[in-house]
C-alpha cells in the first residue's frame, strides 16, 4: 500500500509538473481558444486534420518588421495557405505595452503588408503564448493534423535584423512544411527563435 | 563615435607600444546605454542578439573574437536575457603579424569597424554604426588604458587558474531527460556559500528564466538546472560563466568577478521525437477505421473536424474492458475471484459490498495508471499503454507476486503462518479491502492485453484533455469489473453456483497452475528484456523466495533455524543476481526473438516503411511486444498461417516488425501517429493509397481480404 501511495504522490507531482511545462516537439500541442481581430472565437482543435502554423507577432518589433516589410512573412503565409495549411498569427503583447495595437489596427497593419494568415488572434493575457513557451517575435510553431507539435523555432536560420540576410537564410517554416506535407519527419524540428522578447503581461 | 537616443558607442584602442609585431594591441567598442536599456552577451538568452563587430584592418593585423566581459542576467517577466547595462567595453585582441609593413611614410594605421547591436528596454531597436580610427603606428595609444584594464578584469577567469594546468572536473549530468545536474569544482574560496548566477555560453539548452536550486557541497558548487522544453542544441561540452548573484538592475560599480568552467556533459540528451506527419487521406482512413472498430454509429460527418467522439471512445473503452475479462492475462485473477465468490455464496449483502469494492479497485487503479501515463507524457517521456511492463523491475515484481499467490493457492503456506496476526486477519476481517486489492491486481496484469476496440480509445487519450482521457480509463475499468459487479447483484447467479464443500479446496489448488503459467510468461518476457541471464536470475530468486516463504511457514525451532538460513541465503541471492534482472544486454547480444528475420521479417526503423513504399512495394508493419499476449497470439496463429504468408509473398509485401518490448521513443511516436498508444497495431502501407490499420484481434480472413486489395 505504501508503494501505491508513493505512486499516487509521484503521479500527482508529475501531473502538476506537466501542467507547467511548455509545449514540446513530439507531444500534443496545447489546445487553446482565442478571439480573432474581428471578435470571432477560434479554437486550435477546430483545425484537426490540417497542418497549422502558429506565428507569434508584434508589429512594434523590428524583427517582425524585417520579415513583413520585406514581404518574406506574407509570402511564406501565402505559400502555406495555398497548400491547405492553416496559419494563425498570434499577438501576445499586453495591453499596457507601448507596442500594443487594437485588433482593428493590427489587422490594418497586416493587410497593408498583404499578409494572408487564416486568422490574427489576440492573446493579451499571454496565456497561450506562455503555454507554448513562446519567447520572441517572431516565434513559429507547426502543429500536424493529429494535433502534435512538430516544429518550434525561428522563421529562418540567420538571426539578424537585416532584411538583406533573408535571401541567404534557410526558411525553416517553408522547409518544415514541405517535409511535413510530404509525410516526412521535419529535419530541423527545433531551432533557435530570434527577435524581441514577447511583451507579456506581468504575473500579478 | 555614434550616438543614438539609446546608446553612445565609441571605438577605442589600446596600444601602449604602438602598432608593432608581437606588441599588445587591443581594439574595442565601448557602449554606454541609456538607463533601463541593454545590449546582449554572446548568448543573448531567451531573445535578443549578440553585438556583432566586423573589422576592416590593414594587412598584417588580425582581430580575434570579442573577449566578452561578465554579463548580467536581465529578467523580463517570464523570460530572461544575458547582457549589459550602463557602460560596457567589448575588447578584441589584435595580433600584429611580422608581415605588417606600413609604408615608411604612413604615420597611422586605419582601423575600420562596422558594428551592429540590438538595444532593448522592453522594446528593441536594431542599430548599426560605422567607425574609423587612425591609430598611430610609432607612438603610444594608452588614453583608454584604464577602460581596457577594467574590461580585462571583467573577463571571466578560468576556474582554478594557475595551478599548473590541472583541469578541474566540472560536469553537467543529464537527469530525467529534463534537468542538468551541474557540479563545478575549483571555484575560489571567496565564493563559497554564496548564491551564484550561471551564464551558459551555449544558447538554446537551458530554461533561462527558470528558478533552480543550488547548493555548496564543501568546495563543490552544485545546481539542478531545468532544460528548455524546446532545446535545439545538444553540446558535449558546455562552457558556463559563474558569478555571485547580483540584484536585478543593480546600480553602482560592478564588483563581481566571473569564473568560467567547461562542463563535461554526461549522459545522453533526450531525443526530440521527430514526428512524421500523417496525410489527411491517412487521417480519414484512421478515422473510418476507428469508427468501424468502435461499432458505434459511425460519426460520418463531412466536416472531418471531429475524429472519434468522446462518447464513442467511452463506449469503445467499456466494451474493450468487458472483452478484457476473456483475455489470458486477466483469467488467473478472475479465478481467485471466483474462489472468493463461492466462499460466501449465500451472503448477498457481502457479495454486493465486495462487488463494489472490486469495481472501485479496478476503476481507481486504471485511473491511477492512466494518470501516471499522462503525467509521464506531459513530463516529456515517450510512453504508451503497457509502458509499466517495459520495465524489467516491474515484470520481476509481478513474477514474484504471482509465485506467492500460486504457492498460497497450492497450500504450501497460509498467510496466517508468518504474518503478524493483525495483517493476516486483514483478509478475513476486511473482505472489502481484499476485494479492492484483487481489483488492483487485476489491472496490474490486464494492461498488457490490449483488447480489440480498446486501441482506438486508448490512442485518443493522448490527444484528449486530461479529465476526458481519465474518463476513458475509468470506462475501461468499469467494463472489466462489470461482469463481476453484475453477478454480485443478481441473486440467481449466486444461487446457480455449487455449494461450498470439499471441491473448493481442489479447485483452489487447481488455480495455482494458471498462476504458475503466468509466472512462466513473465519470466519469458523478462528474458526478452534482459536476456537469458536476467531470466535465470529471476528464476533463482523465485526459488529463493519460495524457500523463505516455506521456512516461515514451519513451526517451532525448525522455523527459527530455517528462516534465518533461508533469509540469509536469499539476501545473498538478491545481492548476487538482482542486478542481472534490470541489466539490459547490448543490442547484438540479445536480439529479441520477435525480430527473427528467418521468416522474412525485418526490424522496423523510423521512416523505413515510407522508404520501401516509395519504391512501389507495399509494406506490412507488426507493432508488437513480448509482454503483449494478444500480439503473441496473433503472431503464432494468423501471422504464421500458410495462406497468409503465401499471399504476402505473392504480392511482394515487405514485412517489418517493430518491437516495443523495451522502451523505444521512436516506436511510441510512430504509434501516436497512427492514433494508437499501445500494441498490437497492424498496418498495411500501400503506394499511392492511404494505409490500412487492421483490428487488434487479427483474423486470417481479414488479413487475406486486405492483401487482396493491394
Amino acid at each position: 500500500m505504501k508503494l501505491l501511495r508513493r505512486t499516487l504522490i509521484a503521479t500527482a507531482a508529475l501531473v502538476a509538473l506537466g501542467a507547467q511545462a511548455a509545449a514540446t516537439v513530439g507531444q500534443p500541442a496545447p489546445d487553446f481558444t482565442l478571439k480573432d481581430t474581428s471578435g470571432k472565437t477560434v479554437r486550435l482543435s477546430d483545425f484537426k486534420g490540417k497542418h497549422v502554423v502558429l506565428e507569434w507577432t508584434n508589429p512594434g518589433c523590428p524583427f517582425v518588421r524585417k520579415h513583413y516589410d520585406s514581404g518574406n512573412m506574407p509570402a511564406t503565409q501565402k505559400d502555406a495557405t495555398g497548400q491547405g495549411v492553416v496559419w494563425l498569427s498570434i499577438n501576445s503583447t499586453e495591453r499596457a505595452s507601448s507596442d500594443y495595437l487594437e485588433p482593428a489596427k493590427l489587422m490594418a497593419w497586416k493587410q497593408e503588408r498583404k499578409a494572408t494568415p487564416t486568422a490574427v488572434l489576440m492573446d493579451e493575457e499571454g496565456t497561450v503564448g506562455k503555454s507554448y513557451g513562446a519567447r520572441t517575435t517572431p516565434h513559429l510553431y507547426i502543429v500536424n493534423p493529429q494535433g502534435v507539435l512538430v516544429y518550434a523555432g525561428g522563421i529562418d536560420s540567420i538571426p539578424s535584423a537585416r532584411p538583406a540576410d533573408i535571401e541567404k537564410a534557410t526558411n525553416y517554416v517553408k522547409v518544415g512544411l514541405a517535409e511535413a506535407l510530404a509525410g516526412k519527419p521535419i529535419s530541423a524540428a527545433t531551432t533557435q527563435p530570434y527577435g524581441c522578447s514577447i511583451k507579456y503581461k506581468s504575473a500579478s | 563615435m555614434v550616438t543614438t537616443p539609446y546608446v553612445r558607442a565609441e571605438l577605442l584602442a589600446h596600444a601602449p607600444q604602438g602598432v608593432a609585431p608581437g606588441q599588445p594591441l587591443w581594439l574595442g567598442l565601448s557602449i554606454t546605454h541609456q538607463p533601463e536599456w541593454h545590449t546582449y552577451w554572446k548568448n543573448p538568452g531567451d531573445s535578443g542578439l549578440p553585438t556583432d563587430l566586423a573589422w576592416t584592418l590593414p594587412a598584417g593585423l588580425d582581430a580575434g573574437e570579442i573577449a566578452w566581459p561578465l554579463p548580467k542576467k536581465i529578467p523580463i517577466g517570464t523570460l530572461a536575457n544575458y547582457g549589459y547595462e550602463g557602460t560596457v567595453l567589448l575588447p578584441v585582441p589584435v595580433t600584429v603579424a611580422s608581415s605588417f609593413a606600413p609604408s615608411p611614410l604612413a604615420k597611422d594605421a586605419t582601423i575600420k569597424l562596422r558594428a551592429s547591436w540590438l538595444v532593448c528596454r522592453k522594446e528593441c531597436i536594431p542599430e548599426e554604426g560605422e567607425f574609423t580610427l587612425q591609430l598611430p603606428i610609432q607612438s603610444t595609444t594608452a588614453l583608454n588604458g584604464a577602460a581596457f584594464e577594467a574590461a580585462a578584469k571583467a573577463l571571466p577567469q578560468p576556474v582554478l587558474a594557475g595551478t599548473n594546468g590541472i583541469v578541474p572536473d566540472s560536469q553537467a549530468q543529464i537527469a530525467d531527460g529534463n534537468l542538468l545536474n551541474v557540479s563545478v569544482q575549483g571555484l575560489p574560496v571567496a565564493l563559497r556559500g554564496k548564491t551564484l548566477d550561471l551564464f551558459p555560453e551555449t544558447a538554446e539548452v537551458i530554461d533561462n528564466a527558470a528558478q533552480w536550486k543550488q547548493a555548496w557541497n564543501g568546495s563543490v558548487w552544485t545546481a539542478q538546472i531545468p532544460l528548455s522544453a524546446q532545446r535545439s542544441a545538444s553540446p558535449s561540452l558546455m562552457p558556463v560563466v559563474l558569478a555571485e548573484q547580483s540584484p536585478a538592475h543593480a546600480t553602482g560599480p560592478d564588483t563581481r568577478t566571473g569564473y568560467r568552467a567547461e562542463l563535461k556533459v554526461l549522459g545522453t540528451w533526450p531525443q526530440v521525437a521527430s514526428v512524421a506527419s500523417v496525410s489527411p487521406a491517412l487521417e480519414a482512413a484512421l478515422k473510418a477505421n476507428a469508427a468501424q472498430a468502435s461499432g458505434a454509429a459511425a460519426p460520418a460527418m463531412g466536416s472531418g473536424a471531429s475524429s472519434l467522439t468522446l462518447t464513442a471512445a467511452l463506449l469503445g473503452a467499456l466494451l474493450g474492458g468487458l472483452i478484457l475479462n476473456l483475455m489470458p492475462c486477466v483469467f488467473p485473477v478472475l479465478a481467485i475471484k471466483v474462489v472468493g465468490f463461492t466462499q460466501h455464496a449465500q451472503d448477498r449483502r457481502a457479495h454486493r459490498v465486495s462487488g463494489i469494492a472490486y469495481t472501485a479497485g479496478v476503476v481507481l487503479s486504471f485511473i491511477a495508471l492512466g494518470a501516471l501515463m499522462l503525467g509521464l507524457r506531459a513530463a516529456g517521456e515517450a510512453v504508451g499503454w503497457g509502458f509499466q511492463l517495459q520495465s524489467p523491475a516491474v515484470v520481476a515484481s509481478l513474477a514474484a507476486l504471482f509465485t506467492l499467490i500460486a504457492l498460497n493457492l497450492a497450500g504450501v503456506f497460509e498467510f496466517g503462518h508468518f504474518l503478524p496476526s493483525s495483517v493476516a486477519s486483514l483478509q478475513a476481517r476486511h473482505p472489502v479491502a481484499d476485494s479492492f486489492l484483487t481489483g488492483v491486481l487485476a489491472v496490474a496484469v490486464a494492461s498488457p492485453c490490449t483488447a480489440p476496440f480498446m486501441g482506438a480509445s486508448l490512442g485518443l487519450t493522448a490527444t484528449l484533455p486530461a479529465p476526458q482521457a481519465l474518463a476513458v480509463f475509468a470506462a475501461l475499468g468499469l467494463g472489466l469489473a462489470l461482469p463481476y459487479l453484475a453477478a454480485s447483484f443478481v441473486p440467481s447467479v449466486a444461487r446457480a453456483l455449487p455449494r461450498p464443500g470439499a471441491w473448493m479446496d481442489t479447485f483452489r489448488k487447481l488455480m495455482a497452475f494458471p498462476m504458475l503459467a503466468t509466472v512462466v510468461w513473465l519470466v519469458w518476457v523478462l528474458g526478452q528484456q534482459s536476456g537469458i541471464d536476467g531470466a535465470g536470475a529471476l528464476l533463482i530468486l523465485l526459488v529463493g523466495l519460495s524457500l523463505v516463504v516455506w521456512a516461515l511457514s514451519l513451526a517451532g525451532r525448525a522455523r527459527v533455524w530455517m528462516a534465518t538460513v533461508s533469509i540469509a541465503a536469499m539476501s545473498l541471492l538478491v545481492w548476487a543476481f538482482a542486478p542481472h534482472i534490470t541489466h539490459i544486454p547490448t543490442a547484438q547480444a540479445a536480439t529479441p526473438s520477435t525480430q527473427a528475420s528467418a521468416t522474412g521479417w525485418q526490424p522496423w526503423a523510423p521512416g523505413a516503411a515510407e522508404q520501401i513504399v516509395a519504391t512501389g512495394r507495399p509494406v506490412f508493419v507488426d507493432f508488437t511486444a513480448a509482454w503483449c499476449v494478444t500480439c503473441q497470439y496473433n503472431k503464432k496463429t494468423t501471422l504464421a498461417n500458410a495462406d497468409v504468408l503465401a499471399d504476402l509473398q505473392t504480392k511482394n509485401v515487405a514485412l517489418l516488425r517493430a518491437d516495443w518490448t523495451r522502451r523505444d521513443p521512436a516506436i511510441t511516436a510512430a504509434l501516436t501517429q497512427l492514433g494508437r498508444s499501445g500494441v498490437p497495431v497492424y498496418v498495411f502501407y500501400r503506394p499511392g493509397k492511404p494505409p490500412v490499420v487492421l483490428t487488434e484481434v487479427l483474423s486470417v480472413d481479414e488479413v487475406r481480404a486486405t492483401i487482396a486489395q493491394l
